[in-house]
């Protein structure tokens, strides 16, 4: 009987690999992306001048997404991914 | 999480900075996204009370792990 | 993949029966469900349907529910996602309200009718088995509310005085429609003995300034219920549906001064707002609770007996979730 049951649930997982890490990120353009959640640009704030004292990136982007009740928008991210080596997200609580 | 699991299927290494109230929901989110790999860095919770000069003490407490999250 | 009480079995054959009745192919794909973006195929979708205890002919109301709420405006990422409370409201519009018997009267959020209590049940079962909204996990809701279990409600046509919700919004009044609202639980406002459209309006108002925080603004789409008594009585007056919103837009502002963090409670105005302001503490700006008049939705429905209407407060932050309708086929 319970072979007759149909799953109520939908997998959709690809598997997805993580990027490739750089050594170290002297000479590379870091985006900073604020969620748009309260506080986020503090934190995001310091993170830039730590970036600056303490490592050798060539620059630092701001962006900011218009929400944090949402992914960001395709024309967001389409911006940042021609334009950056990596990328710092946050905040989200 | 969607974002952070966008940017590094295209190549993008990224740190998600996340507080942690969040972790569980952010690694349930990322294994249904189907990178299950992919780590966040996680401060503490909660961040809307705190000041200015509090959460920034929260990135110089992070920051190593950010640069660790971001370079191999 | 339960709300944690029993649930029906999904055979072959009830799951058959509902989408026959559908008359829609079984593998057609209505939507992609947030966050996990799970294939919600007419198929799937009445699998919960029967789950959750639906009658085969529900199935066309709980598919256009769930079109709406994978509307990228309504949001159901944030919504499934929030550590606020908010559930998914559907409120049915036409003779589809009639035929299935959808409850638009006396215990109007409360249980006893089978559509009711089936319907909303069904697209909840599919934003957690095909949206990822696991309780605790990716719902990380502080309180969430009771309904969460379910969440439908019909408007009571007949006794508007106006027009309907969905014909308000561009539908006919021979279309079925649902509405789908993010939506907190209902807050019921007592008021006996108002007898003109602005002494039962300023009632109403003192109800909406608290939604949320009482020093919220920028509020979005939220449901004012009123009751039949309660329509009568500020139509009688000859208001007019915009004029109870504008009433109440216009009462619920207040000066920045008074909505400062700091200000009674710690909360209030966010920084990007108050940077606007050169002295905020002394500004007698008036900042509203709700971003626009129309912000403030009017349906009728609820029992006869008693002089109440209830307040459905929205999730609805400036980019948040908005109201949604879909046209049941």
């Amino acid at each position: 009987m319970t072979d007759d049951y149909l799953d109520p649930t939908d997998s959709v997982a690809v598997p997805r690999k993580t990027a490739p890490r750089p050594a170290s990120l002297d000479g590379k353009v870091v985006t900073l992306l604020d969620i748009s959640k309260a506080k986020g640009d503090h934190l995001l704030d310091r993170v830039e001048e730590l970036l600056r004292e303490r490592t050798g990136v060539r620059t630092i982007v701001r962006k900011k997404k218009p929400t944090f009740a949402r992914p960001a928008p395709d024309a967001l991210r389409a911006e940042i991914v021609g334009a950056t080596d990596v990328l710092v997200e946050g905040l989200a609580d | 999480m969607h974002d952070g699991v966008f940017f590094e299927d295209h190549g993008i290494p990224t740190a998600t900075v996340i507080s942690s109230e969040f972790v569980r929901a952010a690694s349930a989110q990322a294994t249904a996204l189907g990178s299950g790999e992919y780590r966040t860095v996680v401060v503490a919770h909660p961040i809307q009370p705190l000041t200015r000069e509090e959460v920034r003490a929260l990135a110089d407490k992070a920051f190593d792990e950010i640069l660790a999250r971001l370079t191999r | 993949m339960t709300d944690g009480l029993p649930v029906v079995p999904p055979t072959r054959e009830r799951v058959a029966r509902a989408v026959e009745a559908c008359g829609r192919a079984a593998d057609e794909l209505i939507a992609l469900v947030p966050p996990n973006f799970g294939r919600a195929t007419v198929e799937k979708i009445a699998i919960n349907a029967v789950m959750a205890g639906c009658r085969p002919d529900y199935l066309p109301v709980v598919i256009a529910a769930v079109e709406a709420v994978c509307d990228e405006r309504f949001d159901l990422h944030g919504v499934s996602a929030t550590t606020n409370s908010t559930a998914q409201l559907i409120v049915v519009n036409g003779p589809v309200r009639e035929a299935l018997e959808i409850n638009c009267g006396a215990n109007l959020f409360g249980p006893g009718w089978r559509a009711n209590a089936t319907i909303g049940r069904a697209l909840r079962l599919v934003c957690v088995n095909l949206g990822g909204a696991v309780p605790g996990v990716v719902s990380m809701s502080t309180f969430a509310h009771p309904g969460r279990y379910t969440y439908c409600i019909g408007e009571w046509e007949a006794q508007n005085p106006w027009e309907s919700l969905a014909v308000e919004h561009g539908f006919a009044p021979t279309d079925s429609t649902v509405a789908l609202l993010a939506a907190d639980a209902p807050i019921t406002v007592y008021d006996q003995r108002s007898r003109t459209a602005a002494d039962l309006c300023a009632t109403l108002a003192g109800t909406l300034a608290v939604i949320e925080h009482h020093k919220m603004t920028h509020w979005g789409d939220t449901l004012l219920v009123l009751s039949p008594a309660h329509a009568a009585t500020i139509a009688g007056d000859g208001w007019s549906k915009a004029d109870v919103r504008r009433f109440l837009f216009e009462r619920l502002q207040w000066p920045v001064r008074e909505l400062v963090p700091g200000v009674n409670g710690g909360d209030g105005l966010p920084d990007h707002v108050l940077r606007k302001f050169a002295d905020p503490a002394h500004d007698a700006t008036l900042v509203p609770k709700f971003r626009a008049p129309e912000h403030i939705k009017l349906v009728v429905a609820g029992g006869t007996a008693g002089r109440f209407s209830a307040v459905v407060p929205g999730w609805t932050f400036s980019k948040g979730s908005n109201l949604v309708f879909r046209r049941i086929r």
